[in-house]
């Protein structure tokens, strides 16, 4: 007797089951006289397929709800009247179906006539040829004529809509079986889609009839993935045909982590379709992962190593020997004049964890110092403290569907229908079903108040106030009464409680003391902490908008301190999730890029720990940490710090006070810089070594949810080596050999040195489709839940977290807060995104200014805006929007030209160094003409295009 | 090294005097303070603190320098 089938353990089935799984109490039922049992309220159509039994359908389809429209599933059921549809009639214990008769057969081959007798016959040059389900249903129920020509009324003249720059909608072949309207709504959330018109006239619109473009449309993909026909279909497919085969790998944008199939013809990416497997994104897709990776064959790439004296110098093609040799005798020769410490590098968050691995490898074994560090350091460094510090292990505590069992969702500092959207469809599923949200922002993101989503409470707070916001909420918990004072109990550190409740307790933490600070006043404070409080399930997701302030560290244990007084930890539906911004971000750190730890975050100091990785790697490693990039910055421009490798990251535009970074960059006497593109801080680099991109190299990513999944070469490396063989290369070429055959080698070794690793093999990848560390002897199959019957660290410890505002305030001078963030269309510098189609959306960096402000000053939209900081000055447009309050403003950071971070100051986090981006003091003024370092800037660039010509004309081949 | 080099090296200290331990004594805030300089700090900003808290050390909090006392010892 067949069983009921569980998704989980069916991973990566291409099976459409027709409706979404439900879960219930078991029922058996008889179809087509095979028993089968399923979770009541399972549809017929579902426990058909599981019994093996494929009924027609169009309107129906996994992701989305039935709808009972196209009356193809009809099927009969013993002792009930008529022909009822099996997509939308469920499972009760007993039925007896059968799903085929003569009478079924007829009605519907009927129906299929009806359908095609308004459809173009056009199969042969249709690009959905062989891949369309009306093709196929037509084939399955026997249509062999159309009696009614197509003389008659119909919409084959319909136009088609190609204002997308990714996928057309040809509303000729279109069936209205609403699939792409219902996936808008509940797989994305957006309700872009609807269907206009009745009877005849209905037909699929984007907005108010809208082009797509033009519409509320997000450009997910999730209508294009339910679509059964060609109506809504990739331009790819139009313009190259169907691929032919597929890779599974994960995606090399955001945090999330998403699943994909990359389907391909020959060597070429045809699309990318996100993995109904895939545990992080369940089969749905952002327009950056789904559509935009073009980037990856664009003609800016650069392939050949190249290298040069100094930075004026035109660049020169060279072979991988010549190039690695030529880094390695400079960087030999400056550890001889300068100190063994004289050399650093920086490993990459969108490389593999393989590949950072090895980076840090080079820098502790090549160069033989701890000088390495990622960019995490400008982004969750914060996050690797706190929650050392409060719950003892430096990540976030669920996995993504733990946020389907929350009650209330607290968003502070995040955007994720913009940075995460994936995750974000999923949250505002839940929101949809019934869970309350609160969001603290000084901006009114999306989520505040969307399609069917509403906020409880907006905490409009000031920049810079996060953890005064954090303590009065505290207070109040306490104040109240409404602390989980079983869990803090029986799960923590009683001391140290006590001496934070007195902390906490003082007057100047009450709302009412801080209200004014925050900007919000301390009734709504009082509100807002008690429903979280008083939530069954509550849960935190937080992004940068916490960690880069001056106070970041302190506001991640203030995060901490309130899920462990409310007891909000160790089960689904609850606990801390810091968003991560970039791919890896999670692996880099858990791979040791931080200069004072080795990988599984343990410090550098136990001797333990380094006696381990000595033995391993054969050479001494330091007990004293290593410089961390602001520290290697200023290091450089005092002349101690002479060589840097700087791996797939590029911090001459993505980390603050542009013109400091620039000074110390131009300061080096060897900056290897490794990369897809000739990006910013290759522009200051002696030695290129070309990247390659995730889909030219094997490897695994780490998701926000500690999810380690493989990422799978799908294509040669366009240089020659994945980024791993030249960190190798380079390994070798210092007297320090590195030889690993295949990454799973790497991962091999990562796993024998590593306890919260020790599990993980590509074998059990392999089998398992995907791993949540930590995974070993304990934990086997992984941990999607952390703490659950205690702390990594023992006891929960509270940490006392007082407000110390920012020095970065506003005066007389610098009357408005500058804050900054990204869009969904762009992703962080841009290099990637900018050279796709998504420029359509986001062609330049705005200054979003209040209306009000813009009045006071005379900026009209679009207007010129000179944005002065302490630390420099650019010019933005003005984009005039209520989103921001009055005294603060907005900027992305996407475009170089923009110069978001020649503003931006050298403030930083005080545990970790993290730069506050989220708060700077500018003064405005509108002009007319861009700024003296946007000038600089186009001039400096231009230069070094040109002196990247002859290397990019020369054949790739060639070689001195 | 530059003089915002060791600006910065100041501000972190005091920084880190400041937040460390809050509401604590000055002997557990200064404890504290130095045992994160000696986490997270690389030997040379260590050094370089101390050369300039026993040259001039002028601009350093009284929390920082009780910490860097302890690095010294």
């Amino acid at each position: 007797m067949l069983k009921y089938y569980h998704p989980k353990q069916v991973e990566r089935s291409e099976v459409d089951f027709g409706t979404p799984a439900v879960e219930g109490s078991m029922v058996n039922l008889t179809i087509d006289g095979r028993s089968v049992d399923v979770p009541e309220g399972t549809s017929v159509m579902r426990a058909a397929m599981m019994a093996g039994v494929k009924i027609p359908k169009l309107c129906a389809t996994e992701s989305v709800q039935a709808f009972g429209s196209c009356r193809l599933c009809l099927v009969k059921i013993e002792g009930h009247r008529g022909l009822p549809s099996s997509c939308t009639t469920p499972a009760t214990e007993g039925l007896v179906v059968q799903t085929y008769n003569a009478e079924i057969a007829k009605i519907r081959r009927n129906v299929m006539e009806l359908y095609i007798s308004d459809h173009p016959l056009d199969c042969l040059t249709c690009p959905a040829n062989g891949d369309c389900e009306l093709q196929d249903v037509a084939g399955e129920v026997g249509l062999r004529e159309v009696r009614f020509g197509l003389d008659g009324a119909n919409h084959l003249d319909a136009e088609t809509d190609d204002s997308n720059p990714y996928f057309a909608f040809d509303a000729s072949k279109c069936i209205v079986c609403s699939r792409c309207v219902r996936a808008c709504e509940e797989v994305q959330g957006t309700f872009a889609l609807t269907i206009a018109g009745r009877g005849f006239e209905s037909r699929v619109s984007a907005g108010q009839s809208e082009p797509f473009v033009a519409s509320d449309c997000v450009s997910c993909g999730a209508c294009v993935q339910a679509c059964p026909t060609a109506t809504l279909i990739e331009k790819s497919v139009l313009d190259q045909g169907q691929p032919d085969h597929s890779v599974l790998t994960t995606c090399a944008y955001c945090g999330v982590g998403c699943s994909f199939k990359a389907e391909l013809k020959g060597n070429q990416v045809v699309r990318m379709v996100p993995d109904k497997g895939g545990a992080a994104n369940a089969g749905h897709s952002c327009v950056k992962g789904r559509f935009a990776f073009g980037y990856a064959t664009h003609r800016d790439r650069v392939t050949t190593p190249m290298i040069r004296a100094h930075i004026d110098d035109p660049w020169q093609p060279v072979s991988w020997d010549a190039a690695v040799q030529f880094a390695a005798d400079r960087i030999t020769a400056i550890q001889q004049h300068h100190g063994p410490e004289s050399v650093g590098g920086i490993t990459s968050s969108r490389c593999t964890n393989e590949e950072t691995y090895l980076v840090q490898k080079l820098v502790r074994a090549a160069f033989g110092n701890n000088n390495v560090d990622t960019c995490a350091r400008v982004c969750h460094s914060p996050t690797g403290y706190g929650l050392k510090a409060t719950l003892g292990e430096s990540a976030g505590t669920q996995a993504f569907d733990s946020v389907e069992s929350a009650d209330l969702v607290m968003v502070i500092g995040a955007n994720p229908t913009d940075a995460h959207p994936v995750f974000a469809s999923r949250l505002k599923r839940r929101l949809r079903a019934g869970a309350e949200l609160i969001v603290a922002d000084p901006r009114r993101i999306d989520l505040v108040s969307g399609p069917h989503i509403k906020a409880l409470h907006h905490l409009k707070l000031l920049p810079g106030t996060n953890v005064a916001l954090i303590n009065a909420l505290a207070h109040t918990i306490i104040d109240e009464e409404l602390q989980d004072q079983a869990f803090i109990d029986d799960r923590c550190d009683q001391p140290a409680f006590a001496r934070w409740r007195d902390f906490i307790m003082a007057s100047r933490n009450s709302p009412e003391s801080l209200s004014s600070a925050i900007g919000v006043s301390a009734e709504v404070l009082r509100a807002a902490a008690r429903r979280y409080a008083s939530a069954k399930n509550a849960a935190i997701y937080y992004g940068l908008g916490v960690t880069e302030h001056s106070q970041g560290s302190t506001m991640v244990m203030g995060i901490a301190n309130l899920a462990m007084l409310t007891g909000n930890l160790g089960r689904e539906g609850v606990g801390v999730n810091p968003l991560r911004g970039q791919n890896n971000v999670q692996g880099a750190c858990d791979m040791g890029s931080f200069p004072h730890e080795l990988p599984g975050y343990r410090h550098v100091s136990d001797d333990k720990v380094r006696l381990s990785f000595e033995t391993a790697w054969g050479v001494k490693i330091g007990a004293e940490p290593g410089l961390r990039i602001p520290n290697m910055l200023d290091a450089a421009i005092s002349g101690t710090y002479k060589g840097l490798y700087c791996q797939g990251e590029d911090i001459a535009q993505s980390d603050p006070n542009t013109r400091h970074v620039e000074s110390a960059l131009k300061n080096l006497d060897c900056l290897i810089v490794q990369d897809i593109f000739l990006n910013e801080t290759a522009k200051f680099a002696h030695v290129f070594l070309p990247g390659a991109s995730f889909l030219e190299k094997d490897g695994t990513f780490t998701n926000a949810e500690r999810r380690i999944s493989r990422v799978r070469k799908v294509m040669p490396p366009l240089s020659g080596k994945a980024d791993w063989e030249a960190t190798m290369a380079l390994s070798t070429a210092l007297g320090y050999p590195m030889q690993y055959q295949h990454p799973a080698e790497i991962m091999a070794e990562i796993a024998a040195l590593t306890p919260t690793f020790s599990g993980v093999s590509y074998d059990k990848l392999e089998a398992v489709g995907s791993i949540q560390w930590p995974c070993n002897a304990e934990a086997p199959t992984g941990t999607p839940t952390m703490h659950v019957n205690e702390f990594v660290r023992g006891k929960g410890h509270f940490e006392p977290t007082e407000f110390i505002a920012t020095e970065e305030k506003v005066t007389r001078r610098f009357p408005f807060l500058l804050t900054t963030g990204r869009i969904l269309s762009q992703y962080n510098v841009g290099a990637q995104t900018r050279r796709t189609a998504n420029i359509a959306w986001h062609d330049r960096d705005w200054l979003e200014i209040h209306p009000q402000d813009a009045e006071d000053m005379g900026v009209v939209q679009g207007d010129f805006v000179l944005v002065t900081s302490r630390a420099g000055e650019t010019v933005l447009t003005a984009e005039l929007t209520d989103r921001v309050q009055p005294g603060v403003v907005y900027t992305t950071f996407h475009h170089p030209e923009s110069g978001a971070n020649v503003v931006t100051t050298d403030n930083s986090d005080w545990a970790t160094n993290c730069p506050e981006y989220k708060v700077t003091a500018v003064h405005l003024k509108k002009v007319v003409a861009g700024s003296a370092w946007q000038t600089e800037h186009q001039h400096f660039s231009e230069q070094q295009r040109r002196l990247l010509a002859p290397a990019k004309t020369r054949n790739s081949h060639e070689t001195v | 090294m530059t003089q915002s080099e060791l600006d910065h090296l100041i501000k972190m200290a005091n920084q880190i005097a400041a937040h460390c331990a809050p509401g604590a004594s000055e002997a557990v805030a200064a404890e504290k303070a130095a045992n994160h300089i000696q986490r997270f700090w690389a030997a040379s900003m260590k050094r370089q603190l101390i050369a300039y808290f026993n040259a001039d050390g002028e601009a350093l909090s009284e929390t920082a320098q009780a910490a860097i006392l302890q690095l010294n010892a």
